[in-house]
């Protein structure tokens, strides 16, 4: 069963996969990602000479934009693995964020740890919950055809660990303070130091997923059980052992998310729901299961929604978001990045 | 405390009369919940000092007892949880912190004439509806708009610092709309132009950078805030990173600036942070006994809408002493006359409502994020610390 995941080469890699080195992308992927380059790059153009706006604040709105695309990448990357390969709208996203954000919280200020030495202690203690989840819970209720159980008991474990977090921390807000503070500036624009980390770290785990989907075993059976899942454990694969480690990674990387991200977020119990909604935009949009995807998606968005906020004031700069979303579903159904099914 | 403890003598004796019931709705799960349940148990600590103090005492000591129900933050379940505490026969109802909460249950109990104290809830579209049985002790947002003018010119004038031109940041809706619009027109007669006017979403709003540098553009003396807790914290942020050449940042009905996690949360960002709001008075030894019992107990500061949910149940308590009735219509008639001095809130005067059930001595006052602490620097009679303005350093 093929869940729409970008396989594309998968048969003929395969079977070559030790003669021909894989690359990280390969030549369609460069090909859609130059042509973005020289769109955006045209947008940026005619905004800078007939845009009206300073160039000034142009610069600083795009500088933000990327940095907050960054963001919206790293929490895209682990929804478009788990969307990908266990096709599961996994809706507790958001909530897993702010979990994770919070056991930051807790080794920082409970045992007075280096706020990036929690967040890399965070990494396994998320992987196992992930695990654990998908494990004994969500395996049990992937049928062949429904993707409404998962989604139900996703939403359910959305509720369940908000309402923990609240029971256990309360709801007035609370803050971790990042080791390096401040602020760099760049062409006249500033750029926060630990976004900056936030953006330097969605490359980074965007690399390391890319790598382990096509260098390592667990990535070439985890792409096999994406593929077909009846085929896949036909040849041995243990297929809910992936799908347990395929949760458990995409736990990972919302666990490197909220790690990078608490230092600059009002902590409450419901921080991460905000983003739920458009990493599944930003899923879909680079084509469901593609890690460039993933990450092209969310600084395209996160670019849109910054810039287009100098001429749509308020909620306006999503709307011109899903605007564009729309307009890239009419004319590539699969996403950017997404293979043709 | 030695006040209250001492009174309590005579309720042993009292007891024995019936128990009133009193509603409060709140949002006491989902994302408000933190603020939710704070104000329910600042509704909770009234009932208990009223009822420790003897009770109703025109009502031969009858007890109060507090009914919760949960908004869960959405306006139709906060309707269904007043029309269950009225059903179950509560005489009144506080609440909700929600606009559009208040809405719906405001139209609840006037369907069903149960008098409501709105503790927290800032539209000013709620009491425009002509309706008889509700009262708001808190200043509505084109009110706190146009006093949050008056009193930037007044701070101005005092500190002897021109304020020519100000920009104004503010979150989309009727809440920041409200505020911003009230303010521009005041501004205005008072001499001070509004160059330019920012609204920024109020979902999926993660960084403020752009938007302050939009306002910054237009070279304004102040940058005025209107919003909730987590944008108004990234508004200051963003504010200090760019590090304008301006007077200081003054929020007017800010959820952030006078809070009191917002000095820790924000850090070298709060660092003399002004904040036009209502405030639970300081410099009152009565609203402090009350926090420090708060805190004692529930193990958290005590802000502002908590102060503001005891106030309210207060409001009902005099209502029922006045009236010496628990029937809910004379108890909305004696609440619609009462007047309550010394109340906790740093007002122009005791609490009296108007006849559309405003209060007619609410207003803002200002306040400072000082060395990590919330003070209360303008107007002068409830300082607890000296105005620093210029906020900024030049």
């Amino acid at each position: 069963m093929n869940r729409g995941v970008r396989v594309t080469q998968t048969s003929t890699e395969t079977k070559e996969a030790p003669a021909a080195p894989p690359r990280l992308l390969d030549n369609r992927q460069l090909r859609i990602a130059a042509g973005l380059v020289v769109v955006v790059g045209a947008a940026v153009a005619l905004m800078y000479l007939f845009g009206g706006q300073p160039s000034g604040l142009l610069t600083q709105s795009l500088i933000t934009g990327v940095l907050l695309g960054g963001v919206y990448a790293l929490v895209s990357l682990g929804l478009t693995l788990i969307f990908g390969v266990l096709g599961i709208v996994n809706f507790a996203q958001g909530a897993m964020l702010t979990m994770s954000m919070y056991i930051v919280f807790f080794l920082a200020t409970e045992w007075g740890l280096n706020l990036y030495l929690a967040a890399a202690l965070t990494v396994p203690v998320m992987f196992g919950f992930g695990w654990l989840v998908q494990s004994t819970v969500l395996n049990r209720v992937m049928g062949d055809s429904t993707h409404e159980r998962p989604l139900l008991v996703t939403l359910g474990l959305s509720l369940l660990i908000i309402n923990v977090l609240l029971m256990v921390f309360g709801g007035r807000p609370v803050s971790v303070a990042s080791p390096v503070e401040g602020s760099i500036n760049v062409i006249g624009a500033l750029v926060d130091v630990p976004r900056l980390i936030a953006f330097g770290g969605a490359l980074a785990v965007a690399v390391a997923l890319t790598l382990i989907l096509r260098k390592t075993t667990l990535g070439l059976a985890i792409r096999a059980v994406a593929a077909n899942d009846v085929g896949a454990s036909l040849v041995g694969v243990n297929v809910k052992r992936i799908y347990a480690m395929t949760f458990g990674v995409g736990a990972t990387c919302v666990a490197v998310a909220g790690g990078l991200m608490v230092s600059f977020t009002s902590l409450v119990p419901s921080a991460g729901e905000q983003f739920t909604t458009l990493a599944f935009v930003i899923v879909v949009l680079g084509g469901l299961g593609s890690i460039p995807g993933a990450l092209v998606g969310g600084l395209f968005i996160g670019l849109v929604q910054t810039v287009g906020s100098l001429y749509l004031p308020g909620s306006g700069s999503l709307l011109l978001v899903f605007g564009i979303f729309l307009l890239v579903l009419f004319l590539r159904p699969q996403g950017l990045f997404g293979a043709k099914s | 405390m030695v006040g209250l403890t001492a009174c309590s003598g005579g309720g042993a004796s009292a007891g024995a009369g019936d128990t009133i019931a009193i509603g409060a709705v709140h949002p006491l799960s989902g994302g408000l919940a933190g603020v939710g349940g704070m104000m329910n148990d600042g509704a909770a600590l009234a009932v208990e000092d009223i009822n420790e103090a003897g009770g109703i005492e025109a009502l031969d000591g009858a007890q109060l007892e507090l009914r919760d129900g949960d908004s869960q933050g959405s306006a139709q379940t906060g309707q269904s949880e007043a029309q269950r505490l009225i059903s179950e026969g509560a005489v009144a109802l506080v609440g909700t912190y929600q606009s559009d909460v208040t809405e719906n249950v405001a139209s609840a109990a006037e369907r069903a004439d149960v008098p409501m104290v709105i503790d927290v809830a800032v539209d000013d579209k709620i009491m425009e509806q002509g309706y008889e049985n509700i009262f708001r002790i808190q200043p509505n947002a084109s009110s706190m708009g146009q006093a949050g003018a008056e009193t930037l010119a007044a701070m101005g004038e005092t500190a002897g610092v021109d304020v020519e031109k100000v920009a104004y940041l503010h979150i989309e809706g009727a809440f920041g709309t409200s505020v911003s619009e009230a303010f521009t027109e005041e501004a205005e007669a008072q001499g001070i132009e509004v160059v330019s006017t920012v609204s920024y979403p109020a979902t999926n709003f993660s960084d403020a950078t752009t938007q302050v540098k939009q306002a910054l553009s237009a070279d304004p003396d102040v940058v005025v805030v209107t919003g909730y807790y987590p944008d108004n914290v990234l508004v200051a942020e963003a504010v200090q990173a760019l590090n304008p050449d301006i007077l200081g940042v003054f929020g007017i009905a800010s959820g952030a600036f006078d809070d009191s996690s917002f000095p820790a949360d924000a850090g070298a960002a709060a660092t003399n942070v002004l904040s036009a709001n209502y405030h639970y008075a300081a410099t009152s030894e009565r609203s402090q006994d009350i926090r420090e019992r708060f805190e004692e107990k529930y193990g958290r500061p005590m802000e502002t809408a908590a102060m503001l949910s005891y106030q309210a149940v207060e409001v009902i308590a005099a209502g029922l002493e006045e009236s010496g009735s628990a029937d809910p219509e004379a108890l909305r008639d004696a609440i619609a006359n009462t007047s309550i001095e010394d109340p906790l809130l740093a007002f122009d005067g005791p609490i009296e409502f108007d006849e559309t059930g405003e209060n007619k001595n609410a207003t803002v006052i200002v306040m400072q994020s000082q060395d990590g602490e919330i003070e209360q620097v303008f107007p002068e009679e409830f300082a607890t610390a000296e105005l620093i303005f210029p906020a900024r350093d030049q």
